[in-house]
């Protein structure tokens, strides 16, 4: 054998070496994440939801006799990362599934040759757009419309508010929220007076509050994650403005205490029952659902110290749990018959909603989660409002 | 010894090292073909990178100038190609032809009334023409489908013939790349690439040899827009999907380090940067979350010790002039 082949053999064994020795006896799932960019909030929690997971099957003997085991990428919050780190899972770590996380650009653009390959698709984003790719991708998300309907309901509800202005970002998320906002309040009752913007990194909103409350406006609807809401609740109690109510959107339970204790019950949001129900797991009063919540919240609390936001994470934790049912229920890990299995599931109560996936509905959250919290004194969350079914 | 003094004399130190390169990018693009894996995909991108680095080397290595817009360009043949193959089901060629066509017309326009600045206000020009397609290709939503994207992008091809195995797509981005590469290499030593060359040393003296400078930086323009146009509407056809994300401030980010990295103002520089700027972050993959990190001090050491990038590299062997001169 020449020299040159010989080298070309050696690099090759080397390449092929570095893979998982112990690979058949193990039943890998791959998970795309954005841990870094603007997905990282958001991503970081769906990570830890899975591995908890995964420890909880495996601490239970696994599934089929074989130890589960999460491999997770970072596609940097970009589709061409996300296309990357998707190939490589395929390749590399010979996935059966993917659990991936929020960035839906990154999902969408692997969809299609990850739909050839036919593996599942569980996803915290959206599902992608073509019908081909939606048979083998299942959304764990609430439907936007959901998180606006919550507020809107509130205010129809609860006050006397019927003039609300609307304080949103320009992420994928705050667009395509704000769009629905701006639908539905007629339906609700509301009239929507001022239509503001601002970007996630301003420092200060008052001339966006001060528009918002010179249009006659009861109530900023507040669309955007993250930290902004404090800053927010601050230039409100700077300005004096202690009648015009805060909605926010959903937030990191951090987040969300910040805000709260500049304004107390001036500021509201949504919020899914696992949230609130952290510190006290018997507010969840459907007996099998308290059961999902605890099984998840006792790892959680020991891994995290109980500090950590449970809203995502328990979602993912679901979307596991359920991908391991599916998996044991197809006794294989072949793509198709796991998909099939899984829509043949039923109506599953998890720890951070109930699902209702099937051949036709891979959006698994049909009814709004969301209830209307605050803030108390003592820096808990509390049901200021439950409009649930 | 002999042998080796013959081939650097009938070649030159450039022709032995653009030798050496191309021996080992063989060898690189042997590997990768053989192996397969989601490295095809890495080297997929390299090559619609490397496209897009070549043209900017037009503008900002040959003719000296700064643009941070050139991802609005490579917007237009995303977009151009999308638009074209889905809606209107046309050939994915002749799509990619019609956004460069497109791009072009936009450079002209656009690249008029902007190429009258210079320095760090043509920069300025330059990077809000960029921000200003992103916030249009999330806004108009009619058109582009906004953060939604646009899904459902034919594979390149001709006819029945169309490109959807792997490793076909790689050798024929491959050879596109080759392609953009021979054509920079002849326009750099053309007429008109000497012109670039002498308004990226001054120009103020080139004005005096006659050189008419604004039409020829607005024509590196164009042609920076064309190549980008084209990277876009490859990119497009090779992942199947666009969204604004694709082009937003991260190609720009991205796109200047393969540049630099390759070595700005060279011929092969730019491909050179696209691959190894590609490979890096794969090669640094093991250390996990310090991925970023590590990525950055290669990077960070490379520009360090090859300051004019990796082409550079073939001067190293070079003596000085002082020592070649002996003093004199």
């Amino acid at each position: 054998m020449g020299l040159w082949k010989a080298s070309i053999l050696a690099t090759l064994v080397a390449l092929t070496s570095g893979l998982p020795a112990s690979a058949q006896d193990t039943i890998t799932i791959g998970s795309s994440l954005g841990l870094t960019g603007y997905g990282s909030l958001t991503d970081g929690h769906w990570r830890d939801g899975l591995e908890l997971a995964i420890e909880a099957v495996n601490a239970k003997g696994g599934v089929l006799g074989k130890k589960l085991r999460l491999v997770y990428e970072d596609n940097k919050s970009t589709p061409q990362q996300a296309v990357v780190v998707y190939r490589k899972m395929m390749s590399e770590d010979k996935v059966v599934a993917f659990d991936s996380g929020c960035i839906s650009a990154g999902n969408f653009a692997a969809a299609s040759f990850v739909t050839k390959a036919k593996l599942p698709m569980f996803l915290c984003s959206i599902l992608p757009r073509l019908p081909e790719e939606q048979k083998w991708a299942f959304s764990f998300l609430p439907p936007p419309k959901f998180e606006v309907d919550a507020r809107y309901e509130y205010l129809k509800n609860k006050t006397n508010i019927r003039k609300i202005g609307i304080l949103g970002d320009p992420s994928p998320y705050g667009m395509l929220m704000r769009n629905i906002a701006l639908e539905d309040a007629k339906s609700f009752g509301l009239e929507i007076v001022a239509n503001e913007s601002y970007q996630q990194d301003d420092s200060d909103f008052s001339v966006q509050i001060g528009r918002i409350n010179a249009a006659g406006a009861g109530a900023i609807i507040m669309i955007g994650q993250g930290n902004a809401v404090i800053t927010v609740a601050n230039n409100l109690r700077q300005l004096g403005l202690n009648k015009l109510l805060l909605l926010g959107s959903i937030n990191e339970r951090e987040i969300l205490i910040e805000a709260g204790k500049v304004l107390g019950e001036q500021y509201l949001f949504p919020a899914p029952m696992i949230q609130v129900a952290i510190d006290d797991v018997n507010m969840i009063a459907d007996p099998k659902a308290r059961a999902a919540a605890e099984a998840f919240l006792t790892p959680l609390k020991a891994k995290f110290g109980g500090k950590m936001d449970s809203a995502q994470a328990s979602r993912a934790w679901d979307s596991l749990l359920m991908l391991a049912k599916a998996i044991e229920a197809a006794k294989t890990t072949e793509g198709t018959a796991v998909r099939d299995a899984f829509e043949k599931l039923g109506p599953y109560v998890g720890a951070g909603a109930t699902y209702e996936f099937s051949e036709t509905q891979h959006i698994g959250i049909t009814k709004n989660p969301y209830l209307i919290a605050h803030v108390t004194k003592d820096g808990k969350l509390a049901i200021k409002y439950d409009g649930r079914q | 010894m002999t042998l080796r003094v013959s081939i650097s004399t009938r070649l030159g130190s450039y022709g032995t090292f653009a030798a050496i390169s191309a021996v080992g990018i063989a060898l690189l693009f042997a590997l990768v073909f053989i192996q397969g894996g989601y490295l095809l995909t890495v080297m997929q991108l390299a090559m619609i990178y490397g496209v897009f680095c070549v043209g900017l080397n037009f503008f900002m290595g040959y003719t000296g100038q700064a643009s941070f817009g050139q991802n609005a360009f490579a917007a237009i043949g995303g977009y151009g190609t999308a638009i074209l193959c889905v809606q209107f089901g046309w050939e994915p060629v002749a799509a990619l032809v019609a956004s460069m066509a497109i791009a072009s017309v936009a450079s002209l326009v656009v690249g008029y009334p902007t190429l009258r600045l210079r320095g760090h206000y043509l920069a300025m020009a330059t990077f809000a023409l960029g921000l200003i397609t992103y916030d249009l290709s999330v806004q108009w939503t009619s058109l582009t489908q906004g953060y939604m994207g646009y899904a459902g992008i034919p594979p390149l091809g001709i006819g029945r013939f169309v490109v959807e195995d792997e490793r076909l797509k790689l050798v024929c981005l491959m050879a596109i790349l080759l392609f953009s590469l021979w054509l920079s290499g002849r326009l750099r030593n053309s007429r008109f690439g000497r012109a670039l060359r002498a308004i990226s040393t001054s120009e103020a003296g080139a004005a005096a040899l006659g050189i008419r400078i604004s039409q020829y930086k607005l024509a590196a323009f164009v042609i920076a827009a064309v190549y980008a146009s084209a990277a876009g509407s490859l990119f497009a056809h090779t992942v199947g999907f666009i969204s604004p994300e694709v082009f937003g401030l991260q190609m720009v980010v991205v796109t200047f380090t393969m540049l630099y990295v390759g070595g700005v103002g060279t011929v092969l520089g730019p491909a050179i940067g696209a691959i190894i700027a590609s490979l890096l972050p794969e090669i640094v993959r093991g250390a996990g979350r310090f991925q970023d990190i590590a990525y950055a001090l290669a990077l960070l050491v490379l520009l360090i010790y090859l300051p004019k990038g990796l082409s550079t590299l073939a001067d190293l062997g070079k003596r000085r002039p002082a020592e070649q001169g002996g003093g004199n």
